[in-house]
Parts: structure tokens; sequence; C-alpha cells
């Protein structure tokens, strides 16, 4: 069942179009990532579901009914601000009971809920603070527990922990992720950050100028990007530009980068005029031909090392092919020697590691 | 070498400077506290050699301070109100609302600060003649309104725009509608500013000069008035008695307020912080 559900939902603020027909659903207890560059429309997405913006064309359904003219506190929605906009002059206890108290509960009921879901977020013990006397990852539970408080429909996450540092980033994502299946809320978390979309979402939505470009579990849009922009947004990739062959019977075609670099590469599912390849870094490993376990149709480069960087537990080594082209590879960091990636190196990666898009032109 | 004795010179001379105007600041004030309470009888020289309440009982048996005491007052609250609920809606406007004209309005509402009260006096007293009022109060409250109003204006439009809108929406989500928003986030936090507001404006009308001379009538004249025209007819030091009370209602109202809501916060322009 669908919680929420967008149906051709264009914005247009003047002559500016923000978001453009798009077309996605939420499923109960699904959490979802609205994921894209800044300024792509994902922003004015949340707003149109929240009820701060009215779609130009198209409609909003909440729990399959019509959101069209119906105020933000018409619709039960819980939003989490990226600055969390806790109420300065209210206790972390009031912060909460707020939206109890406006949606009419009565104060036994009020007071059991704060309760529950100040030890859920483990904020139990400050419930007289103010929000300045709380740290920043404190202040933001508090915010996530008054959006949870009054059971809502969909929660709404704004670049939840843009605000904090790396460090913190990791564990909050970890405990967001925790409490949000704790509470079994059906959630959208719009953010720019593809790890945090990968981590936190069972299903991404890629959006980028103002458009919807892909959707789908997070693994399937890694491994299988529709185009260069959703595969070069989420992770890292080598691009080459070449002329695709005809397909051979393993359904394999002959990649023609430049002279003397030939890749085979899985059959395109798409006709396009030219093609791209993209292989992620840590699909290409170190050594020749010999050390695929005798496995045939593997593609095989070599080159010289230009500049190795370890970087703890990955390495990345940039390898320079005779054609000129640079190639990134990411090697996992097993206490093996640097030296070992010095002067000319092989590597090799398999056909199905390749992905094929449609050159941007 | 020589930027280091630069450096030195010009540390001493900004410590020099601070000494300078807080003396000069602080010492009129002081030789005036100290000649109130002078038990002689004549305007002797400072310092008085014996001390007395003789001026402040001369003061309150005094019918022509005592009517002007009570004028200035009855002013002062009356001004201050009008000029804070009046102040108070056109800062939301100012702020919550984007409409042609708005930074027009904005500088209309402020201009009082920037007109000298000299000329606003005298430009009233023309247009309340022209309209055939010439009974004291109503001239010297519209007087003391104008002037006060653009301290209301001010102080509440720094405590609104210290508060991010998204408070308001946060606010919606949660079931509040806008009324709601309004009274139960942006009034509590504005408030600050408000109070400073009204202060600032009692306060001015409380000491206002300038323009009260024009609008006064021989029945109806603020304190200072009657201390200016008593200081031309008859100069003793019950003006010194005077000034003193009319600083006392300033200081213990700024004392009231930093007890309710913290100077700090409502010099600081009343933004609240999170």
């Amino acid at each position: 069942m669908s919680v929420v559900q967008l149906k051709n939902v264009t914005k247009r603020f003047g002559s500016f179009t923000a978001v453009s027909e798009a077309t996605f659903s939420l499923n109960k207890g699904e959490i979802l990532s609205l994921l894209g560059p800044s300024g792509c429309g994902k922003t004015t997405t949340l707003r149109m579901i929240a009820g701060f913006e009215e779609p130009s064309e198209g409609d909003v359904l909440i729990a399959d009914i019509n959101m069209r003219n119906k105020r933000p506190y018409e619709r039960n929605v819980g939003l989490l601000f990226q600055d969390y906009a806790l109420f300065p002059h209210l206790s972390v206890n009031q912060n909460v009971a707020y939206g109890l108290k406006r949606r009419n509960y009565d104060r036994g009921q009020i007071d059991h809920r704060v309760g529950e879901m100040l030890d859920l977020v483990k904020l139990d013990g400050f419930e007289q603070r103010r929000p300045s006397q709380l740290s920043g990852g404190q202040q933001q539970r508090v915010a996530l527990a008054r959006a949870l408080a009054t059971n809502p429909e969909v929660v709404l996450l704004d670049e939840p922990l843009s605000a904090l540092d790396a460090k913190l980033r990791q564990e909050l994502r970890i405990e967001l992720k925790q409490i949000l299946s704790a509470v079994g809320a059906s959630t959208i978390i719009v953010t720019h950050d593809q790890e945090e979309a990968m981590s936190l979402g069972d299903r991404l939505v890629v959006m980028s100028e103002g458009r919807i470009v892909q959707q789908g579990p997070p693994t399937e849009i890694y491994k299988n990007p529709r185009t260069k922009f959703v595969a070069e947004f989420i992770g890292r990739s080598n691009w080459l530009r070449g002329v695709l062959g005809p397909a051979d019977r393993n359904n394999l075609c002959s990649f023609e980068v430049a002279e003397g670099l030939t890749l085979l590469v899985p059959k395109p599912e798409f006709d396009a005029s030219t093609y791209e390849v993209c292989i992620r870094p840590e699909r290409i490993r170190v050594g020749n031909a010999n050390s695929t376990d005798g496995a045939t149709n593997v593609n095989q480069l070599s080159g010289t090392v230009q500049n190795v960087a370890h970087l703890g537990a990955d390495i990345h080594i940039v390898m320079e092919l005779a054609s000129g082209y640079r190639f990134t590879i990411s090697e996992q960091f097993i206490g093996q020697s640097m030296d070992e990636y010095q002067g000319s190196l092989e590597c090799t990666f398999f056909p199905s590691d390749c992905i094929v898009v449609a050159a941007d032109s | 070498m020589l930027q280091r004795y630069i450096d030195h010179f010009g540390a001493w001379a900004v410590v020099g400077t601070i000494l300078l105007t807080v003396t000069f600041l602080i010492a009129p004030i002081i030789v005036s506290i100290l000649m109130s309470f002078d038990a002689r009888s004549y305007l002797g020289r400072f310092p008085p050699t014996e001390f007395s309440f003789h001026w402040y009982a001369r003061f309150f048996s005094d019918s022509y301070y005592l009517t002007g005491l009570k004028t200035s007052l009855i002013i002062a609250v009356i001004a201050a109100s009008v000029s804070t609920c009046a102040g108070v809606c056109a800062a939301i406007v100012l702020d919550r609302y984007d409409f042609p004209g708005k930074q027009a309005l904005e500088t209309i509402f402020l201009s009082p600060l920037v007109i000298p009260a000299v000329v606003v006096g005298f430009s009233l007293l023309l247009f309340f003649a022209l309209l055939g009022v010439f009974q004291g109060y109503p001239r010297l409250l519209a007087g003391h309104i104008i002037i006060t109003f653009p301290y209301a204006v001010r102080t509440t439009l720094a405590g609104l725009t210290g508060i991010r809108r998204n408070l308001t929406e946060a606010a919606m989500t949660l079931g509040a509608n806008e009324r709601q928003a309004f009274w139960d986030v942006t009034f509590p936090l504005a408030r600050t500013g408000m109070v400073a507001g009204a202060v600032f404006a009692f306060a001015f009308s409380m000491d206002d000069v300038a323009v009260s001379l024009f609008l006064t009538s021989p029945q109806t004249y603020t304190l200072p008035v009657a201390m200016v025209s008593m200081m031309r007819t008859n100069f003793d030091l019950t003006i010194a008695a005077a000034s003193v009370i009319l600083m006392l209602f300033t200081i213990g109202l700024i004392i009231i307020l930093d007890v309710i809501v913290g100077l700090e916060r409502v010099i600081g322009g009343g933004v609240y912080r999170s």
C-alpha cells in the first residue's frame, strides 16, 4: 500500500520549472531517499508533500487522499528540518509535546507519549533543558522525537545529517535508521549525499534539473545506472568513449576506445548514436590475466603508475595507459606494501563490470 | 620596533578616549545628584558641605512641578502604549509580507528618528493650529506618539528578524494554523523586542523637551518643560532634585526590564538564537 503518491507533479516559480512531472510513490514502512545535487528540485518536492507549496500541475496523495488545497496543519506529516527548527523558548518536553497539544491529545496521553518518544531517542533526563543547552546531535534527536510524536502518516527528513560533523554523522546515520525502523515510519529523506541516501534508503529516487532520472533499490542503481549523470553522481567511475561493435554469441560487444585499446562490454539494451563505458574503480583488480582463475573474456590493461594514495582502508592508484587514458583503481588495504604499485602495472576487469550508457553527446 | 611603539600608542589612545568619555558622561550627573542633596538654602559652590532632602521637599510641595510630573507620566504611559501597539503591527507587516512600496513605508515609519525633534514640534504646532486644536493633551500626545513610534517599530523589527521562518513552518506541520503559530512561536520570541520598544518609548517620552516645548499650553506642560521654564525664571536646586527624580523613573524601568527579560538581550536587539 502506498502512503504517499506523486502523480505527474510539476512546480513552476514564474518561468522557472523547479520540478517537472515527478511521479513516484512511497510504500508503508519504507524509507525512500530523494537524491540529487543542490537545485535539482528535491527540496521543492518535499515542501509540496508537506504542504508549503502547491503543485502547479499534478497531484500529491497522502493515504490515498488528494492533498490539493490542504494546508500543512490539515495533513499528518512529520518534518525534520535541516537546522531542526526547535522552538528556542520551549523546553525539550514542551517541544515534543507541541504537536500533541495542537492535535488535541489529552494531558495524560501527551505525558505518556512524550516520555515514550524521549525514551526512543535516548534523551530521558533532558526533559527540562532548552534547545540551546543541547549538542547538535541531541537537538536533532529532539527534532526527530517531535516529528514522530504525532504518529505522522509520513516522515520527511530534509538533509538530516548535513549540519553535523563527519564522525557524528556516521554514528547518527545508524541510530536514525534504527529509530525509523523501530517505529515503522514511512519516510522520505532528501539529501545530496549519496552515502547517506544509500545507507538509509530502501529505495532511491535520483533527481536532476527537476526531473526524476532513475528510481530503484540502491544496489540496483549503483550497478545499473541508466545515464551518465546517475553513474557519476553515485560512486566513483572511470569513463571511456568509443565505438560499439556487433554482439557475439555471449552477448558481448567489442568497444574500441582507441588504437590498441578495445574492451569487451555487455550488449546494451538500448540504441544510441554514441556510447560511453563506465568502470567502477573497485571492480578493477591489479594483476595479469593468469590471476583470474582461467576465466575467458577478461579485459586486460597495462600502463604505468602515476600516483598512489593510501587512504586507510582503501588505496587509490592512478594508472596511465599507453593510449594516454587515465584509470583510477581502488584496492583494499590488506597489509600489502605500496611498493607493489610502482612502475608498470597490469590490471583486469570483467565485461560484466563495464556499464554502457548513452553518451551525453 | 617602531610598529610596536605605534601599536602601544594606539592602544593607550583608545583607553584614554574611553576614560575621557566615561568621565564626561558620568561626572556631570554625579555633580547634579550631589547638589540635589545640598543642605544650603542657596545655590552654593560644589561640593555641598552638608546634606539634606529639603530640595526634594520643595519639589514635592511645588504644585507647578507636580503638575508637570503628572502630565509627563500620563503622556508617557499613553504614548508608549499606543506607539508600541502600532509599532508592533507595523513591524509584523514589514517583516512577514512583501508588497510594493514596502521599502518606502519602512523609511517613512523610521523617519522621525532622523528628522530633528524641533522640526517635528514646530510642524505639529502649525498643523494643529490649522485643525483648530489648541488643548495641550491631544497636541502633546500626538507629538510624543510620533517621536516614540520609530523606536517601537525598530526594536520589534529587530526581534522579528531574528526568528527564522521555519519555526513557523515547524509549528504548522505539527498542527498549528497560521494564527496559532503566531501566538505560540512568533509572539513569545518577539516579546523581548516589544517590551524593549515600550520601555524606550516611555523613556524618550519622559525626557523629551524639543517637541513638547512647542506643544504645551499654559495648563498642560511636561516635567522637562517645567524645568526649562523654572531655569529661566527661578533658578535653584529644585531643578537638580527634579532631574534626579526624572532619572529614577528611567533607571527604575531599565532595572525592571533587566529583571524581566535581561538587559543584554534587549540591547542586543531582542534576537533569540537557539
